[in-house]
């Protein structure tokens, strides 16, 4: 089974990175991308959804708290898990009182260590 | 040592008040006394008596008259009494006696004759005497015709007016009437008068002198004390800070020069300190500018990173040219190295921060430094170096565990990072005293200088500048300190000098005191 994983991500190259690397690590991961949540959103609206959403969390257009709150209103935790993607942990911290159960990244990450975050998340349902 | 005891101000003013009066009462009254006692006497009290008596033995020299002779003890007798009689009785009473004192055969003066019969023949009067050449004489003033000698005798319980009179019946003086009066009841009734007197006095004079002392008193304290007490609490409540407080002492003498010397000193440190705190304030801002200019740069440096240590573990591992893998080895240690000044460089920001909060629990302080010590095997077997803990396990110390960790990691490599190639030793220990644990870690390394070790702690320092630049950051340390003093502690270094080695201290607080 090829798991489907959303990249939603302003910079280019994280986008790249992650798509490359994730690919290169493990072959059963299909990689789609979204260059803000605006268009993250319409992508769901339209078609299937993926198994994970890697979501940067400062975007134009519609931030990543934004789109996140914009998914839950339709999707669970277990039907659709999120990993956010910050450079500011202690903001995810200050925030976590409503985000309990999300999981989340700190930029620049290790590869492997995403991968890894990712193989736990889909193993669990 | 001598021991100064406290007195307050108003006592020390009452002792000297009271002291002064009783030395002015004391002399007062001492004078007082002696001249009721001397001078009211002699003036004011025996001058009636006087009168009487000279009167009284005029009449008698004048009904003896001239025709009596002395071997007549008879008539003298007669003569006498008719004198007597012819005082009126409330003046009789004064009279003691009347006697005749003449010189004898052998120049001896003796009682020829007296009222009161149990005296005759000795002389009992020691002021009158027989001269060498043979004239009575008063206390050595020779009688003179028709001249009175008056002699006051005060004894304890008597009080006699003692009247002389030369008898002349043969042309001669042959000897001297003697007439004593008793001023007794005089004396008892002066006696009352100035003892009541002499009380009232003294009653009067404490009294107004009780009142005296008082309104003194009242009114030093008035113009003095409360002043001084005012200034003193007023004093006291600026030194807490209160600026603002002014001294309210509105005299116009000394103390309200002082006071207002004060209030101008009170306002001007007010101004210095306003100045400061403003001055204060700025430097605080601008310090949470940094450290948010600092946060900030930190972590938008993270986002252009991400590919960077994303991708360049993935791409040595792919490459096979040696060259090309070596300048990507290259390229990775520098983005490890950045990734590693970032994240520290956040740290201390964040530690500076004043709502950064410790997770404070009761830790085994051997427990610890020994779970560091495993985590650091690799370090030590790379470098050869030997690590001795001689913490023991009985002491406890109040920490953040991660934070206390991130101590002894910090130190250790710095403690291996300046020990030389050839390896070396490293030693922990620690000791209580009461509540305070003080924990020490010696290397063998290349030691420090004195001016080393002042900035060692410093941001950015490095104590050897040879040391490759990419391989320290040189915010270890700093941390290291942030982190002790946020936990209440201090942390120093030492070294003999150069070559000789270092040792770093910190404290912590102990759970279980000693």
């Amino acid at each position: 089974m090829v798991n489907k994983i959303m990249v939603v991500d302003d910079d280019p190259g994280v986008i790249y990175t992650i798509k490359n690397g994730l690919k290169r690590l493990d072959s059963n991961y299909e990689i789609i991308t979204a260059e803000n949540g605006k268009k993250c959103i319409e992508f769901l609206e339209t078609n299937e959804i993926p198994d994970l959403i890697i979501l940067d969390i400062l975007m134009p257009e519609m931030s990543g708290w934004e789109t996140f709150h914009k998914i839950r209103e339709k999707l669970t935790g277990e039907q659709l898990p999120i990993i956010f993607l910050t450079s500011r942990k202690d903001q995810i911290a200050k925030k976590a009182g409503g985000f309990l159960g999300e999981d989340f990244i700190e930029k620049p990450f290790k590869l492997p260590e995403l991968k890894e975050k990712i193989d736990k998340i889909l193993n669990r349902t | 040592m001598r021991k100064k005891i406290n007195i307050s101000l108003s006592l020390k003013l009452t002792l000297i008040v009271i002291s002064v009066s009783a030395i002015t009462i004391a002399s007062i009254g001492f004078i007082n006394l002696y001249y009721f006692n001397v001078h009211y006497e002699d003036i004011f009290f025996e001058n009636p008596y006087y009168e009487t008596a000279s009167s009284h033995i005029q009449a008698l020299n004048a009904i003896i008259g001239d025709n009596v002779s002395l071997n007549d003890k008879d008539m003298l007798m007669n003569k006498t009494n008719e004198f007597l009689d012819s005082i009126p009785p409330e003046y009789k009473d004064n009279i003691l006696r009347i006697t005749y004192n003449i010189a004898d055969e052998n120049d001896e003066l003796i009682v020829f004759f007296s009222t009161d019969n149990t005296s005759i023949g000795t002389i009992s009067n020691p002021y009158i005497q027989v001269t060498e050449k043979g004239t009575i004489a008063c206390n050595n003033n020779a009688f003179e015709q028709d001249h009175i000698y008056i002699i006051s005798e005060h004894n304890k319980d008597s009080h006699e007016l003692i009247m002389l009179y030369p008898i002349n019946l043969t042309g001669t003086i042959e000897g001297t009437y003697e007439l004593v009066l008793s001023m007794n009841d005089a004396y008892i009734r002066f006696k009352e008068e100035t003892d009541s007197q002499v009380k009232w006095t003294v009653i009067i004079s404490t009294v107004s002198l009780f009142f005296l002392i008082f309104t003194f008193l009242y009114l030093l304290s008035r113009a003095v004390v409360r002043p001084i007490i005012t200034f003193r609490d007023s004093a006291k409540v600026i030194g807490q800070g209160n600026l603002d407080t002014k001294v309210k002492i509105n005299s116009k003498d000394e103390l309200g020069e002082l006071a207002s010397a004060f209030n101008k000193m009170a306002n001007d440190l007010k101004e210095s300190r306003d100045k400061i705190y403003e001055y204060n304030k700025i430097l605080e801002n601008l310090l949470k500018q940094k450290d948010e200019f600092i946060g900030q740069l930190g972590h938008d440096l993270k986002n252009p990173l991400q590919p960077l240590v994303g991708l360049l573990p993935m791409l040595i591992e792919q490459e096979k040219d040696p060259e090309i893998k070596e300048a990507l080895q290259l390229m990775n240690h520098n983005v490890e190295y950045m990734r590693d000044l970032i994240f520290k460089t956040l740290q201390l920001a964040k530690l500076r921060s004043p709502d950064v909060k410790f997770d404070l629990k009761h830790l085994n302080l051997a427990e610890e430094s020994k779970n560091v010590i495993e985590s650091q095997k690799h370090l030590f077997k790379q470098n050869k170096i030997d690590v001795e803990n001689k913490i023991t396990k009985e002491i406890y110390v109040k920490a953040d565990k991660l934070r206390l960790a991130e101590i002894f990691k910090n130190i250790i490599a710095n403690a291996v990072k300046y020990t030389p190639d050839g390896g070396g030793k490293i030693t922990l220990e620690a000791e209580q005293d009461k509540n305070i644990v003080t924990v020490s870690i010696s290397d063998t390394g290349r030691g420090m200088k004195k001016e080393q070790l002042k900035r060692i702690f410093d941001e950015f320092y490095r104590a050897d500048k040879f040391v490759k630049l990419t391989d320290s950051i040189g915010l270890g340390l700093s941390i290291s300190k942030r982190i002790v003093e946020k936990h209440g502690g201090k942390i120093w270094a030492d070294s003999p000098g150069i070559g000789k080695g270092s040792t770093f201290y910190f404290t912590l607080r102990s759970t279980n005191e000693k």
